[in-house]
């Protein structure tokens, strides 16, 4: 057994959407070519997915055969790839807003999803992390609530 | 030509109104605060900012959109130049000279060749827009939905292979990016699809939702604890941004070369940004007298591709506006903004508002101006912003995404899309695709399923159409010339890479 490479999983991946994309396609209706149904131009798409996907995959070396440079966008990167705080806590920091949006209003909204964002890098402390959201909070506020007139209100409940 | 002329004229009545002047000073200003930033190119700037645009009127709406388009574009080669670090791939050649002129404390110089060659260029390619627009509205007046579709199938299969890695990855984006457009009520029929029962997907995937997702969440979850730029190594001080007479002198003609690059080949579909600004160094380092000092901080390898960019970025608004068909994903989000706003642009935008057309044409020239006015003063500001460190950025630049998104739709749910897409994103970047094909196929799949369908309505379901008709046939045989091009290379290259291990 040899170690998947990214071409591996990315073709996997590809496979698997374009199959999801073609099967769920197929029962919108499919039509014919000189009456297309809502369901043609998917299941096309799909299986255009899930071709490329297969090709991807027959064309994937195994890992260390090839390495491939970064590409420029990230050659400022360095570490380990994985950064689990960091995922969760940004991850988390959005679906906050979503959250809080609805059952607290735009200062826990805001407050919460700067604070536990910042919490992601590993060089805040709970302090800075506080201190960042209350002036951004601060800031949504005179910005978004004064002068823009946001439809958030500031609470709700 | 005549024509053109006077409708420009008109163009600056519009563009000059106190009013959209203003809107657009504050694009420029914006476009360019944001763009600075570390991490944001023109993508995320220009999503990041779709908010603000979305409720002012079309007019000053779009001349805002101008303004931050130049601005976020310069404000990216600042970044490049000062601390090696191109938030939008076509800047990654400007910082092979550009920053070893920041090391040698000539970063301002760089800076000033930059604005000059961008002006200069920018310049250039609306002359070119002036004159070529009309003539391809003319021209487009007789496509029919074949046609469209075969232009847009060689606009995104060139989105598709052009992009950075491998193309075949590049198709898979294009194809993710139009089935991503599916989602949501299908115009023809009016069946929901792909919406996983969810009804606020009825409406579809929001374009700001699913670009700061890609651009801006997906970003911060790569790049989070692990950047390693040093923000403090950017200084500049504003009287080095006028370059020396030698330095202008050095620059002169690799800036009138690049722009010549820039020009042809955004005429010519299939040649991204990237590779234009790579073609035009080539140039320079080819014809220079010691090729030696490129990489060490020529001048010449700063001027003639930010020169290339901006003149390509230029005509490329040709197709986009007369057509409505962009050639890339900025373009793409551009165009998104533009039917956002309601306005479809394609020959009927440039016959039925003119003011629209011509009043964009008039401010990417004011915002062109304008942006070298305000630059040289300001320039202390932005380099006191790129010393943002990134522990305080992301998490701010999340918060305004947040509130962004939010306030397009009044939707909490598509503030929930971005981190989606964020996720996604991320995990694309990790298995190295590219992700600018998903916002070209995003936005042109709308168009292109519609156009599909009622060509093959007309032809009684004949695929012959696009061969018999000139204008498809042509677009059609482009995109095949295409294709054969990337199989060919795909082909060579494998060749080479099993020479070596031939006896």
């Amino acid at each position: 057994m040899h170690k998947w490479t990214k071409d591996h999983v990315g073709g996997t991946l590809l496979v698997a959407v374009g199959l999801a994309v073609v099967v769920a396609g197929v029962g919108y209706g499919v039509g014919s070519l000189r009456h297309m149904g809502p369901g043609f131009f998917p299941v096309a798409l799909g299986a255009l997915l899930a071709l490329v996907g297969a090709a991807l995959l027959a064309g994937a070396r195994r890992a260390g055969a090839v390495a491939t440079a970064a590409p420029v966008e990230m050659a400022h990167l360095a570490g380990p790839v994985v950064q689990w705080r960091g995922w969760a806590c940004i991850v988390a920091g959005v679906l906050a807003f979503v959250v809080l949006g609805e059952h607290g209003g735009l200062v826990p909204a805001s407050f919460v999803s700067v604070f536990v964002a910042a919490l992601g890098d590993r060089r805040n402390g709970v302090g800075a992390a506080a201190a960042l959201a209350a002036a951004l909070t601060a800031l949504g506020v005179i910005v978004f609530h004064a002068w823009l007139h946001l439809q958030l209100p500031l609470f709700t409940w | 030509m005549h024509d053109s002329l006077i409708q420009l004229a008109y163009g600056f009545g519009i563009a000059l109104q106190p009013e959209n002047l203003l809107w657009c000073v504050v694009g420029v200003l914006v476009g360019n605060l944001i763009g600075v930033l570390p991490g944001m190119g023109p993508l995320s700037t220009i999503s990041m900012l779709l908010p603000i645009v979305a409720v002012i009127a079309p007019v000053p709406g779009i001349l805002m959109l101008a303004g931050i388009f130049y601005g976020s574009q310069y404000g990216g080669a600042i970044g490049a130049i000062l601390l090696n670090l191109p938030s939008h791939p076509p800047h990654a050649v400007t910082c092979l000279d550009g920053y070893p002129l920041t090391l040698q404390g000539r970063g301002g110089t760089a800076l000033g060749i930059t604005m000059m060659a961008s002006f200069f260029a920018a310049s250039v390619g609306i002359v070119v827009m002036i004159f070529l627009s009309p003539l391809l509205v003319r021209a487009a007046d007789s496509f029919g939905p074949a046609d469209i579709c075969a232009i847009m199938l060689l606009g995104l299969l060139a989105g598709a292979t052009m992009a950075r890695g491998s193309p075949l990855k590049g198709v898979a984006m294009t194809a993710f990016g139009l089935l991503c457009g599916v989602v949501g009520t299908d115009s023809m029929s009016g069946s929901a699809r792909y919406t996983l029962g969810i009804t606020d997907l009825r409406d579809g995937v929001e374009l700001g939702g699913l670009t700061m997702g890609l651009f801006g969440i997906a970003d911060f979850l790569v790049s989070v604890n692990r950047s390693t730029v040093d923000p403090a190594k950017a200084r500049v001080a504003m009287r080095d941004m006028w370059p020396r007479r030698a330095d202008l002198r050095q620059a002169f003609w690799p800036m009138l070369r690049g722009t010549g690059v820039g020009t042809l080949f955004g005429a010519l579909p299939g040649t991204g940004p990237t590779i234009t600004t790579f073609l035009a160094y080539a140039l320079e380092r080819r014809i220079a007298r010691e090729p030696a000092r490129f990489g060490h901080g020529a001048l010449e390898g700063v001027a003639a591709p930010e020169a290339a960019s901006h003149s390509k970025t230029q005509v490329d608004f040709i197709p986009t506006m007369s057509l409505g068909i962009p050639g890339d994903a900025v373009m793409a989000l551009i165009l998104g903004a533009l039917i956002m706003k309601g306005l479809q642009p394609g020959p009927q935008l440039v016959s039925e508002h003119p003011d629209i057309f011509w009043g964009l044409i008039a401010s990417f020239w004011i915002g062109n101006v304008l942006l070298v006015i305000l630059n040289v003063p300001l320039i202390g500001v932005w380099v006191r912003l790129l010393r943002v460190p990134y522990r305080f950025l992301f998490p701010s630049a999340l918060f305004f995404i947040a509130v962004g998104v939010y306030s397009t739709r009044n939707n909490l749910f598509d503030v929930a899309i971005v981190a989606a897409f964020g996720v996604v994103g991320a995990i694309l970047l990790a298995l190295e695709f590219p992700l600018s094909p998903i916002v070209l196929g995003f936005v042109l799949g709308p168009m292109l399923e519609p156009n599909f369908r009622r060509a093959m309505l007309l032809s009684r379901g004949e695929l012959s159409v696009f061969v018999t008709r000139p204008v498809a046939a042509g677009f059609m045989g482009a995109s095949a010339l295409l294709v054969l091009v990337q199989v060919l290379g795909w082909w060579r290259g494998r060749r080479r890479a099993a020479a070596p291990l031939a006896p």
